[in-house]
């Protein structure tokens, strides 16, 4: 009779666990760069994300090497020259939704979303902030934002001759869809 | 005079061949040839898992970038607008691998639940689970 109530409370204390957090394994972070000369995207959808509905803690964490160019090359530079991915093989983010109470987890709508913390690339972190969405629709959860990203500000130097062709302000877009786990 | 210009067709021709090969070589699209290529390493999904676990940074140096031929039970398929992703995960296990393919490469009605698979794809390293990009099926599944 005991062992059945440690059992249940156990149970009990698990599932709160599990309602916790929402993950993302297949977080979709892409870059735009735009110049006159050339606009070149990136994408990875292989970014992981976890949020927190109850504090409002939102973290990312990624694979440079994930992020797919249309060439090759650029891929290639991307990760060798600029990134150096071997080096550094992840980005990260670690933050909070600063007006996380005024979102309601549990009705459907699209709540703004004011969003702070630490961005690391290139092993070198700034702290960032941005506005964003965050989707509710029946169980599913979905965080959207866009910030820019200054190359030069994380360390990352770029050659002269190609100063023209890479922008000096990246817009990066974040889009994940949360399963309750 | 007249002996240089007697190679300038040649000379010519030659240029025009490396301008060719450096053209292609430059613009040449990411990740076209990853299924016709040989795998650099065959291994079970559990045994990739369990090496990045194991020693995260040992596993990156041998397996990052490389082509890996990956055979493991399907746990779940999803599909979006972007591509499908076929997540790899053997029992109880807490992680797999988590395989990237293109939008419509695959028959998502063939790949389900359960079945064994064994697949293509570039090693881009470990977050959650062990990440495999431009992904393909190697065999059909039985």
């Amino acid at each position: 009779m005991k062992s059945g109530i440690l059992i249940l409370a156990l149970l009990g204390i698990f599932q709160i666990q599990n309602a916790q957090k929402l993950v993302s394994k297949n977080t979709h972070v892409w870059f735009y760069s735009h110049t006159p000369m050339e606009d070149i995207e990136a994408h990875n959808r292989q970014a992981v994300s976890i949020l927190d509905p109850a504090t409002g803690e939102l973290g990312f964490n990624l694979l440079v090497k994930s992020f797919e160019f249309k060439i090759a090359l650029m891929q290639e530079h991307f990760n060798e020259n600029y990134m150096e991915s071997d080096k550094y093989p992840k980005a990260a983010f670690k933050g909070k939704i600063t007006n996380n109470a005024a979102v309601d987890y549990k009705k459907d709508g699209v709540y703004p979303a004011e969003v702070t913390g630490d961005l690391t690339i290139h092993n070198v972190t700034k702290s960032i902030t941005t506005q964003g969405t965050i989707e509710v629709k029946g169980a599913a959860v979905t965080a959207r934002a866009e910030f820019i990203v200054k190359p030069s500000d994380y360390g990352i130097a770029i050659p002269a001759v190609v100063e023209n062709k890479i922008a000096k302000e990246v817009k990066v877009t974040v889009d994940g869809t949360y399963a309750s786990n | 005079m007249k002996g240089k210009l007697k190679y300038l067709p040649a000379i010519l021709v030659v240029v025009l061949i490396v301008a060719f090969f450096i053209w292609r070589y430059a613009f040449r699209e990411s990740g076209m040839n990853v299924s016709s290529e040989k795998p650099d390493y065959a291994l079970t999904s559990s045994g990739l898992l369990q090496s990045f676990e194991a020693d995260e940074n040992a596993a990156n140096a041998l397996y990052l970038d490389k082509i890996l031929l990956v055979s493991g039970t399907v746990e779940s398929v999803s599909s979006d607008s972007l591509g499908i992703s076929v997540y790899l995960k053997e029992g109880d296990a807490v992680a797999g691998v988590i395989c990237s393919f293109e939008k419509e490469s695959i028959d998502t009605v063939l790949i389900r639940t359960g079945i064994q698979v064994n697949v293509k794809g570039i090693c881009t390293g470990y977050l959650m689970d062990v990440v495999l990009n431009k992904c393909s099926l190697e065999t059909e599944a039985k």
